[in-house]
């Protein structure tokens, strides 16, 4: 099936590994030039953007560094490879930061950080991108929500439906322009975490007693991600596509 | 129905205007004492505060920005001492804006926003729930709002929903300690504009085609409060005459 993606430009933040690598493959198997970003592991980000040229040789792939909670450097960069580029018409938010443990246990700093990169980054990076799509009538937006909000977690769960609110209200106000807003729900996927981003034991965080009784993978995750952002899926707006074995049905 | 509401505290956040005031009063009605906050309108909720006390229940006040750390502690600290512990909280947090474009939206006012309806809203309660759990009981009742599920308003839809994710998280967390908490999303209510919401006016496709009014909301609230409630956790009860459903 053509996804209609082949030459078109996919932004992708956090594409250091896990979610945002396997979507950077999947993308640039479907034809589609990357423009990837990370706050600070830049080797991870090097190391993504070899993988995808080692795989598919024809893709332009572009790394740069961009902290996503910061308006300036977005803004910057964002405007930097508009330039050069001519257009972002994919964006992936895929940056991530889980702030862990009830509520009793979030620190105001781990909260605020939390913030930060779930909520203020996805928002910056929309209001950077959008008028770009407008005047191209065409975009497509995917941020990430997760399994959180449906089972329940103060921390996470709260951030992530936020995200949805935020991917429900760029949906209504831009559907006419041929821009769609939309979320993918991984549930318990196989990834690895940062160092203290892990889920601890008790927290619910893996369990295997759902309808396919297995963690899921990056790879079935961005397929979900790529069939969002293609041409065919041009009716799907504001909603959130749950990849997740079948643990929460909406 | 006996609500078994008498004699407990209850805080109601915002009890300002039409809806705030609606809930003292309603909660009042019950025999409840109230702790009533605002973060920025005295003269209203001192006038909250004659009314509800009129029904012969004590009711306190306080000024409080729930997004400083501090001044919640302050504020808990003052009902602690004058109600004893909080044991129903009624979150009817605002920082009402007009409508406006993503691309129009400052940065900073969008912060703001976040900054006092969900960070105030995570601080409230980490504060209040020990209390709660040290009495083995407990309510929490949010707002959201109709703009969550249409997508309306890019701030309020944002932060409509993190009150629905918090609800939830709450609810799954504390749900051993016979602490419930529940959603209520208005929409289509009388007084909405004047409470600094986006009115939505009844439309000829609505479920009940008239405007909704305060009252109704705050019977709700009172419910979901009562004792009879205790099964019901971690659920968003829409009043808006079926504009929408979940």
């Amino acid at each position: 099936m053509d996804t209609g993606l082949a030459g078109k430009t996919v932004l992708i933040t956090g594409a250091t590994r896990n979610h945002g690598r396997a979507s950077a493959i999947a993308f640039a198997q479907e034809g589609a030039n990357l423009l990837l970003c990370t706050r600070q592991s830049m080797d991870l980000l090097e190391e993504t953007a070899r993988l995808v040229s080692d795989l598919h040789p024809g893709i332009k792939v572009i790394t740069g560094q961009c902290d996503v909670t910061d308006e300036g450097q977005v803004n910057s960069f964002v405007r930097k490879w508009l330039d050069e580029l001519g257009s972002i018409d994919v964006v992936v938010n895929n940056a991530a930061w889980r702030a862990r443990g009830q509520l009793l246990d979030i620190t105001l700093e781990d909260w605020q950080h939390a913030v930060n990169v779930n909520i203020h980054a996805p928002f910056l990076i929309s209001k950077a991108v959008i008028p770009s799509m407008v005047e191209r009538r065409w975009g497509r937006i995917i941020n990430y929500s997760g399994i959180a909000p449906f089972r329940g977690a103060s921390g996470q769960g709260t951030l992530k439906l936020a995200c949805q609110g935020l991917t429900r209200a760029i949906a209504t106000e831009y559907g006419k322009y041929n821009i769609t807003a939309n979320c993918i729900g991984p549930g318990s996927i196989d990834v690895a975490r940062t160092q203290g981003q892990e889920s601890h034991p008790g927290s619910g965080g893996i369990q295997l007693d759902i309808p396919v009784p297995r963690q899921g993978t990056v790879d079935e995750c961005s397929a979900t991600v790529v069939f969002l952002a293609s041409e065919q899926a041009s009716y799907i707006t504001g909603q959130t596509y749950l990849v997740n074995g079948g643990a929460h049905f909406l | 129905m006996e609500s078994k509401l008498a004699g407990k505290t209850v805080l109601i956040t915002e009890a300002t205007r039409n809806f705030g005031k609606c809930l003292a009063l309603a909660f009042a009605g019950e025999g409840s004492n109230l702790m009533l906050v605002s973060r920025d309108n005295p003269n209203l909720l001192e006038q909250t505060r004659r009314e509800a006390q009129a029904l012969g229940v004590q009711v306190f006040t306080s000024n409080c920005d729930l997004s400083t750390e501090s001044q919640v502690e302050d504020m808990l600290g003052h009902c602690v001492s004058q109600l004893g512990s909080v044991q129903v909280v009624v979150n009817n947090i605002l920082f009402p804006l007009p409508q406006q474009s993503i691309a129009e939206i400052p940065f900073e006012l969008w912060k703001r926003k976040i900054d006092v309806e969900t960070t105030g809203s995570f601080l409230l309660f980490k504060q209040v729930m020990p209390q709660m759990i040290d009495q083995q009981w407990g309510r929490v009742v949010n707002f959201t709002g109709l703009d969550a599920f249409t997508g309306a308003d890019v701030m309020s839809s944002t932060t409509e929903m993190a009150l629905v994710g918090l609800t939830r998280g709450i609810a799954r967390e504390y749900g051993n300690y016979n602490i419930t908490a529940n959603c209520i999303g208005p929409g289509g209510i009388e007084n909405e504009e004047a409470e600094g919401l986006h009115s939505v006016p009844p439309g000829r496709r609505d479920a009940i085609p008239r405007w909704g009014t305060p009252e109704e909301v705050a019977f709700l609230a009172v419910t979901l409060c009562s004792e009879g409630a205790s099964y019901v956790t971690g659920q968003c009860l829409l009043a808006n005459g079926g504009k929408h459903f979940l």
